[in-house]
């Protein structure tokens, strides 16, 4: 094996003069394959990246991308001075901060609790049965969400029976949209997230927690001592990486759930760049808005991954 | 490992359990309540305000008749199915092209390649460029604006390059050897020891497409025609709008009543196909999350 290695890349050492040309006659196919590939991510990646440009002009659908007029940072400052700007901000970072610090405790609480299940077919069973809601699409469980919460809905009458709200349709309501997003995301994405961890925790050595057992550990603190260590690099990985996600909130359900009603806590940068930008008709502007997202996204992305780095001593790049 | 049965064993046990059942029953619940509402009676759905555990009254299949009888539904299926297999097809294609250029080493461009692709995932234009380019390129209101842009991303072809790593270089040495092309090692050779990665990609692609109705509500706004099932289905399950659903007759009748049945059995009839599906996927689903890079 190691032979047959070697012997591969001599051609490639020996083909140092013009190397480029070299391994363009040998790879002519590979060269070819890669252009379809290339072009393809030209136009749909890196043709939006550089129309990101017109968030810096006051752009005209009917003057153009080139026709358009400069008009420098005016659309970022227009965003920034507008006076739902601190509130959309909060918006988005309130949900998904929620989102993580919920539902991440809660699947690796779920994977430990399932981990102590020893009936094999009831585990496998509410493991199928926990992915389920995953399955459901968002059109639908936004269809559930609204139908619930509705004024008569099965959601509404069980809260309202139990004295904690009044009758109301409970998405009219701002007060409640954090929770109902919530709720309703840890639904659908408790079983999925929770995935990784049983696969690590499947995966920390059960010789360890024999050689405890035998000296006497309990239960609890076999857990606390060998299977929360071992998934620790896991633990410590995901989070950074949701942590560089932390300014990230799909419109995908929000756009279905949300009202006039309830702007002030369900309306997040990417719905609103939706509303204003694309409905609106304010181009430009919206895709400033989009464009600060972004960079906000990639600052986290990269910091988070310096400090994995760090820390953890892994990254993603 | 047998566990000894002390008093708080047991007790953690029973509570456990218990807790496995609950959340089993939450899981299910609401979807077996809308199963259950669809084979109603509507006159007796309407007075109704807790879950239903079995069809109310008679059951009926009324419902499903008036939702199968109306043309946009049976659309919305065809379409989602043709945007499905196509855009599965060029995302399977370009994966697979795309993880076999990167992982080849000795091929100068791999490095650069992988640069390349990989910026995509760290920044992207955004909706409303995005959106500029596909209307530029005159796809607004054609079937291609949901086929092609997206159908072939990063995340993908990385996650084939990990696949292709690790196969023994053994296996494109000797076909060289044997005189097969690029081409040939690549599809007749490689691909099929690959099988469970593709199976990985079509199955998450599966899913997005069922899914996927913001696309097609930007890009096909006066299509009708070419409208996936999801984006019927928002019509009428978040839009409310149960007249293009019903007939005249049936709306001057009791259009509250019908309406509601008809909520309930377009909720079926878009989940039902993938949630009978899903337990024989589980695996590849699973293995899918473990490879990592898939975002939620």
């Amino acid at each position: 094996m190691a032979v047959k290695t070697a012997a591969r890349q001599e051609p490639v050492k020996l083909a140092k003069p013009g190397s480029w040309k070299r391994n363009f006659q040998r790879y002519k196919a590979l060269y070819f394959l890669a252009i379809p590939l290339v072009l393809y991510f030209l136009i749909f990646n890196y043709a939006p990246m550089f129309g990101l440009l017109m968030a810096f002009e006051d752009f005209k659908p009917a003057r153009g991308f080139f026709g358009s007029t400069w008009v420098g940072f005016k659309n970022f400052i227009d965003f920034f001075t507008a006076p739902n700007f601190l509130e959309i901000l909060r918006n988005t970072f309130v949900i998904s901060a929620l989102g993580l610090a919920v539902g991440f405790p809660l699947s690796i609480v779920f994977a430990l609790l399932i981990n102590e299940i020893y009936v094999k077919w009831f585990k496998k069973s509410v493991q199928t049965i926990s992915y389920m809601p995953y399955f459901v699409s968002t059109i639908v469980l936004c269809g559930l969400v609204i139908e619930f919460c509705s004024t008569n809905g099965l959601i509404t009458n069980a809260l309202v029976s139990l004295g904690l709200v009044e009758r109301q349709n409970l998405l009219q309501n701002p007060k409640y949209f954090w929770a109902i997003n919530l709720i309703s995301d840890q639904w659908q994405g408790l079983g999925y997230g929770s995935i990784v961890f049983i696969a690590a925790i499947t995966n920390v050595s059960g010789e360890l927690h024999e050689a405890a057992a035998i000296d006497g550990a309990n239960r609890l603190q076999r857990v606390w001592h060998i299977t929360l260590p071992g998934i620790k690099p896991m633990v410590v990985s995901m989070l950074i990486l949701k942590c560089g996600m932390l300014m990230t909130v799909g419109f995908d359900k929000i756009l279905n759930l949300y009202n006039t009603a309830i702007y002030s806590t369900a309306d997040v940068i990417s719905t609103y760049v939706y509303r204003v930008g694309l409905n609106g008709g304010r181009y430009g502007y919206g895709a400033a808005v989009g464009l600060f997202n972004s960079v906000v996204n990639l600052i986290l992305l990269l910091a988070s991954n310096a400090i994995s780095k760090k820390y953890a001593e892994q990254s993603l790049f | 490992m047998v566990e000894k049965l002390t008093p708080s064993r047991v007790i953690f046990n029973i509570l456990n359990y218990a807790f496995m059942i609950l959340f089993s029953f939450a899981c299910v619940i609401p979807i077996w309540h809308v199963l259950m509402a669809s084979l109603s009676n509507p006159r007796m759905l309407m007075a109704n305000s807790g879950i239903i555990f079995k069809p109310l009254g008679d059951i009926t299949l009324d419902g499903y008749r008036m939702v199968m009888s109306n043309k946009s539904i049976i659309t919305g299926y065809g379409n989602t199915i043709l945007y499905v297999v196509a855009t599965t097809v060029i995302m399977v294609l370009g994966s697979l092209v795309g993880g076999f250029l990167l992982s080849h080493k000795d091929f100068k461009l791999s490095l650069p390649l992988a640069l390349f692709i990989m910026v995509t995932m760290m920044f992207s234009g955004g909706l409303i460029p995005g959106y500029m380019v596909i209307q530029s390129l005159g796809m607004l209101n054609t079937p291609w604006a949901i086929i092609i842009p997206g159908s072939i991303n990063a995340f993908y072809i990385m996650m084939m390059k990990s696949a292709f790593d690790q196969l023994p270089a053994a296996y494109e040495e000797s076909a060289t050897i044997d005189g097969a092309g690029p081409l040939t090692i690549l599809f007749v050779i490689l691909t099929p020891l690959l099988k469970a990665t593709v199976a990985v990609i079509i199955m998450f692609n599966v899913i997005m497409q069922w899914n996927n109705w913001f696309n097609a509500s930007i890009y096909l706004p006066k299509r009708r025609d070419l409208w996936p099932l999801a984006l019927f289905m928002r019509e009428i399950l978040i839009n409310n709008d149960t007249s293009k659903i019903a007939t005249q007759q049936d709306a001057e009748n009791a259009s509250n009543m019908t309406a509601n049945l008809v909520k309930y059995c377009v909720t079926i009839i878009g989940t039902l196909p993938l949630l009978c599906a899903y337990p024989f996927a589980q695996k590849y689903f699973v293995a899918g999350v473990q490879m990592g890079g898939i975002k939620g």
